[in-house]
């Protein structure tokens, strides 16, 4: 596939034809997001090419206000003309039902300024050269232990993209975008043993950036690290989250951070708990889209609104929610830059900090889970590491704080360390939130946040001993 | 280009591009258009508060040489658009046009159009106007029957679209296919007792289904289970010997071992039973079949994303593996012949044999007799959903359940979660009831997110083990 250069969308061109188009329909008042994106990716299975793809995508969201002020959208993946009048006259069908109580308006933010973010371009590889490098890096792993038969899951991608957001009051958002990413999942077996597997996961600006060397080292050494299991006997045990995981079990309660859950009661928190203590005193979580090390961070949000650095908690009181331009418009704040684009439009976090507060207390010190010392740990039990959670789609019920996760992870008892065979951690975010024992190490930088290790006391851990 | 796939021009369209990609020296080029129409909306307590329409285009292009396959996905069905997918498609296997000039596509034979009696599919759904007056009669049942509800919500999807299907093999069809389905979810809470709870509800080729829908009995429904879960306690851990109810209680066998019996799964070495046909894999207790044929089902078809009829596929036969789920890659990699299960999200997706209505057959017993069998077990009666990794183990959630003690239902319990490994929980499905209920629901995995149902009756595995507190 010859390597493709970044696509085009012109903001000058699509606001001239959205305009033409709106007044030609009697609508004075609309906004758009409109992406597109170019993208390839392999993926191989033993030495041989396992698929190849390729994608140009496109997209458009019209949003428009009626006569009565009332809002309707309409998304479409045809941007032709035709495309787009059909979407501008189904969003305005749509605005007929349009939810007089909670009518969205543009961002007050959609043309404050942006901070610029330094996102170097890359050019694209050739798919044959991705190829090539996929195929090296599974070598490289299979050679890494006897027992490692397969990398069933594995993929190089690269995208370049562009997104754009646009309103009847000059708004204008442009934002262009290469990233690349890199994962492998290997499976191994020993005679007579279960399989086990493992994996690692590498974001970069470019293939030429991902660190592919630490990606096999990961998850190489992860894989190898759980050919040694046994059971776990099912009881409460101190905890130790690794930054991927515990940042995993964070975002799949955001919605006590989030307004729109607050306004449509669906979430842990009330307008009340702003200024209430929710978890230990060293606890701080921000929402930071900004972070350098957030590979393919956006400037703005849906709604234009600018992409910026936010308390959640600090020093464990909840400071702030995340918002988009409705949610704010209830509380009397600002919007947070954490909005899609809708009729009812969605909030969701970008990317979290989680750690002790700057110079403040750090919870219990000298923790070192290698040899399961510290937090006043029963050494005949030992601890218990979760490496990883699965399966968060259907063991977390945000809006009642409870969950119950598969995860892989180690035992940890007199120094020693055995992978677990197969256990599931439960608990209480809420309880969980309030039994941080202490941090354990520098914060680590994952996709989806910075972290350090987490030490939690007491959670119900199912094994199958 | 005419946008409507009837249009016979789209056939002299897509025949250039199968000729020049076998010219080039592909083993076989196969062109997947489709026009989509989306329509949903969202009521919450008593107000429509979310209508999303959509519509969309898109191709994909994928091409085979030697068992591999490069594939090229885009939104620009113009022949420029169409052609420079071809040549990305060609270029990931070393191919390009022109490089050979042999003629091995002889043209496409008539099309075989699955879509003549569904044309009027779309003008008979609802309007916009009807389905909020039936979400918004949805969410006042709720509050009708339910208490300390806290959140109410109906929500509604329709999903139309038009598929074009041609391969240099002299596959050439089309289909048209409708799929709506209806979600209603309730938030209980009491001080500091808190329930969620919903149920969906979906079917394909029907465009009366909404209209059709009962907002009472699912009203009932939801907020009876509600009010029991709102103040159960959390499942204390163990194994457990469990019955599962029927309809979405089969999305253990479809976590457990459907997909394990993908011939995607085998590809990747991830699957214990690749070299199981015919050896016992399960119980004899249990038969499973894998169809796209069911009568409205959400996950039936009239041909698959590769133009293939759906068959009926016995997979398990009284506990003896019969037959592996396989598409055109499939076939190709496996030697597991086509069994018209080749599916995909959408254009963006290669096909990938995934399942289609998947249930363990009826058995001879009563529901009654299961829960009779146990002493001290567990009894799921709803379920969340579920997940299988690299290595075979499955995890799934239970919404709703309730203690069994001496082979009687006792006090209601949540926090549950079920985890096994497919090979270990398969022997152990001793007992089927017969009272086979199928359920309709979504499937992620390698070629997108399609729509499948799952069933079984009520069913009883000798021990697994229940994550809890």
């Amino acid at each position: 596939m010859a390597s493709s250069a970044s696509p085009a969308l012109d903001p000058a061109s699509l606001r001239e034809r959205l305009d033409h188009l709106a007044r030609h329909a009697g609508l004075h008042q609309w906004d758009l997001g409109a992406g597109c994106s170019t993208d390839t990716s392999v993926q191989v299975d033993r030495g041989e090419a396992k698929q190849m793809k390729g994608a140009q995508r496109s997209s458009i969201t019209v949003r428009v206000w009626n006569g009565a002020g009332l809002v309707g959208i309409t998304s479409t993946s045809d941007l032709s003309d035709a495309g787009l009048e059909r979407a501008l006259a189904g969003a305005h069908a749509a605005s007929a039902f349009g939810n007089a109580d909670d009518t969205p308006a543009f961002s007050s933010l959609a043309t404050a300024p942006l901070q610029p973010l330094d996102q170097p371009l890359h050019p694209p590889q050739h798919i044959l050269d991705l190829l090539g490098t996929l195929k090296e890096a599974e070598r490289d792993l299979l050679s890494r232990h006897a027992a490692i038969g397969t990398v069933p899951y594995n993929g190089l991608a690269q995208r370049s993209s562009e997104r754009i957001y646009l309103n009847s009051e000059g708004a204008c958002r442009h934002q262009q975008l290469t990233t690349a990413s890199l994962y492998l999942y290997a499976r191994a077996e020993e005679t007579g043993r279960k399989p086990r597997s493992g994996g690692a996961v590498r974001l970069a600006y470019g293939v030429d950036a991902l660190d592919i060397a630490g990606c096999i080292d990961e998850a190489a050494n992860r894989t190898i690290a759980h050919l040694d299991y046994a059971p776990i006997t099912t009881g409460r045990y101190t905890c130790v989250f690794t930054p991927e995981a515990f940042l995993d079990l964070i975002g799949a309660f955001s919605g006590m951070f989030n307004a729109r859950a607050v306004l449509d009661g669906v979430s842990l928190s009330s307008r009340e708990s702003l200024g209430e203590s929710l978890a230990v005193p060293f606890l701080s979580i921000h929402d930071n889209g900004l972070h350098p090390a957030n590979i393919g961070a956006s400037s703005f949000d849906g709604e234009g609104t600018p992409t910026q650095r936010l308390t959640l908690l600090e020093g464990g009181v909840l400071r702030h929610f995340l918002h988009s331009e409705a949610t704010a418009r209830r509380f009397g704040v600002d919007p947070t830059g954490h909005a899609g684009l809708g009729a009812k439009v969605a909030v969701g976090p970008h990317w979290f900090e989680i750690g002790p507060p700057p110079g403040g207390a750090s919870g219990a010190s000298g923790l070192d889970h290698r040899t399961g010392v510290g937090g006043g740990t029963d050494g005949a039990q030992g601890l218990v590491v979760i490496d990883s959670l699965s399966a968060l789609h259907a063991g977390v019920k945000s809006s009642q704080g409870s969950f119950s996760l598969p995860f892989d992870g180690w035992w940890i008892r007199g120094g020693e360390r055995r992978s677990i065979e197969a256990a599931t951690v439960a608990g209480d975010i809420r309880d969980v939130l309030r039994s941080l024992i202490g941090f354990e190490g520098e914060a680590k930088v994952t996709p989806d946040g910075l972290c350090p290790l987490v030490w939690v006391d007491g959670l119900s851990i199912t094994g199958e001993a | 280009m005419a946008a409507d796939l009837a249009d016979p021009a789209w056939q002299s369209r897509l025949e250039p591009l199968l000729a020049g990609g076998t010219a080039a020296g592909a083993n076989l080029v196969e062109v997947f258009v489709e026009r989509t129409d989306h329509l949903g909306a969202l009521a919450e307590q008593d107000t429509i508060t979310s209508v999303t329409p959509g519509f969309g285009v898109g191709a994909g292009i994928r091409v085979f040489l030697d068992g591999r396959d490069g594939f090229v996905s885009t939104n620009d069905l113009s022949a420029a658009g169409l052609q420079l997918a071809l040549d990305q498609a060609l270029g990931m296997l070393g191919l390009r046009r022109g490089d050979y000039d042999t003629p091995q596509f002889q043209g496409l034979p008539a099309l075989r159009d699955f879509a003549v009696a569904k044309a009027d599919w779309l003008s008979r759904c609802p309007e916009l106007a009807e389905v909020a007056n039936r979400l918004l009669e949805g969410t006042d049942r709720l509050q009708r029957h339910g208490q300390h509800l806290q959140a109410r919500r109906a929500n509604y999807a329709r999903d139309w679209q038009d598929v074009l299907v041609a391969a240099s093999d002299g596959t050439f069809a089309r289909d048209l296919r409708l799929h709506q389905s209806l979600g209603m979810s309730v938030l209980a809470a009491d001080g500091q007792h808190r329930a969620s709870l919903g149920r969906r509800y979906g079917t394909s080729a029907r465009p009366d289904d909404l209209r059709e829908w009962d907002a009472e009995a699912s009203a009932q429904d939801i907020t009876s289970s509600c009010a029991t879960m709102l103040y159960a306690d959390y499942v204390e851990a163990g194994q457990y010997p469990v019955v599962l109810a029927n309809r979405f209680g089969g999305v253990i066998f479809h976590e457990a071992c459907g997909h394990l019996l993908e011939t995607t799964q085998v590809e990747r070495g991830t699957t214990p039973f690749a070299d199981s046909l015919g050896e016992p894999i399960a119980h004899a207790a249990v038969t499973a079949i894998d169809e796209g044929l069911s009568d409205g089902a959400f996950g039936s078809l009239s041909m698959d994303d590769e133009g293939m009829e759906p068959q009926r596929t016995v997979l398990i036969e009284n506990g003896v593996l019969r037959r592996f789920l396989s598409d055109r890659a499939g076939e190709l990699r496996t030697g597991h012949p086509r069994t018209g299960s080749g599916r995909r999200q959408s254009h963006a997706f290669a096909a990938a044999s995934r399942m289609r209505n998947t249930f363990i057959a009826a058995g001879p017993h009563r529901p009654e007799h299961l829960i009779a069998s146990v002493d001290t077990g567990l009894y799921c009666k709803s379920m969340g959903g579920g997940s299988v990794g690299p290595t075979g183990q499955f995890n799934f959630a239970v919404e709703e359940g309730f203690m069994i003690e001496n082979g009687q239902l006792g006090r209601p319990v949540k926090g549950a979660t079920l985890i096994g490994e497919a090979r270990e929980v398969m022997p152990r499905i001793s007992m089927c009831a017969n009272d086979l209920e199928l359920a309709a629901g979504f499937c992620g995995s390698v070629s997108g997110s399609i729509y499948v149902t799952v069933g079984q009756p009520h069913i009883k595995v000798d021990s697994i083990t229940v994550g809890g507190r």
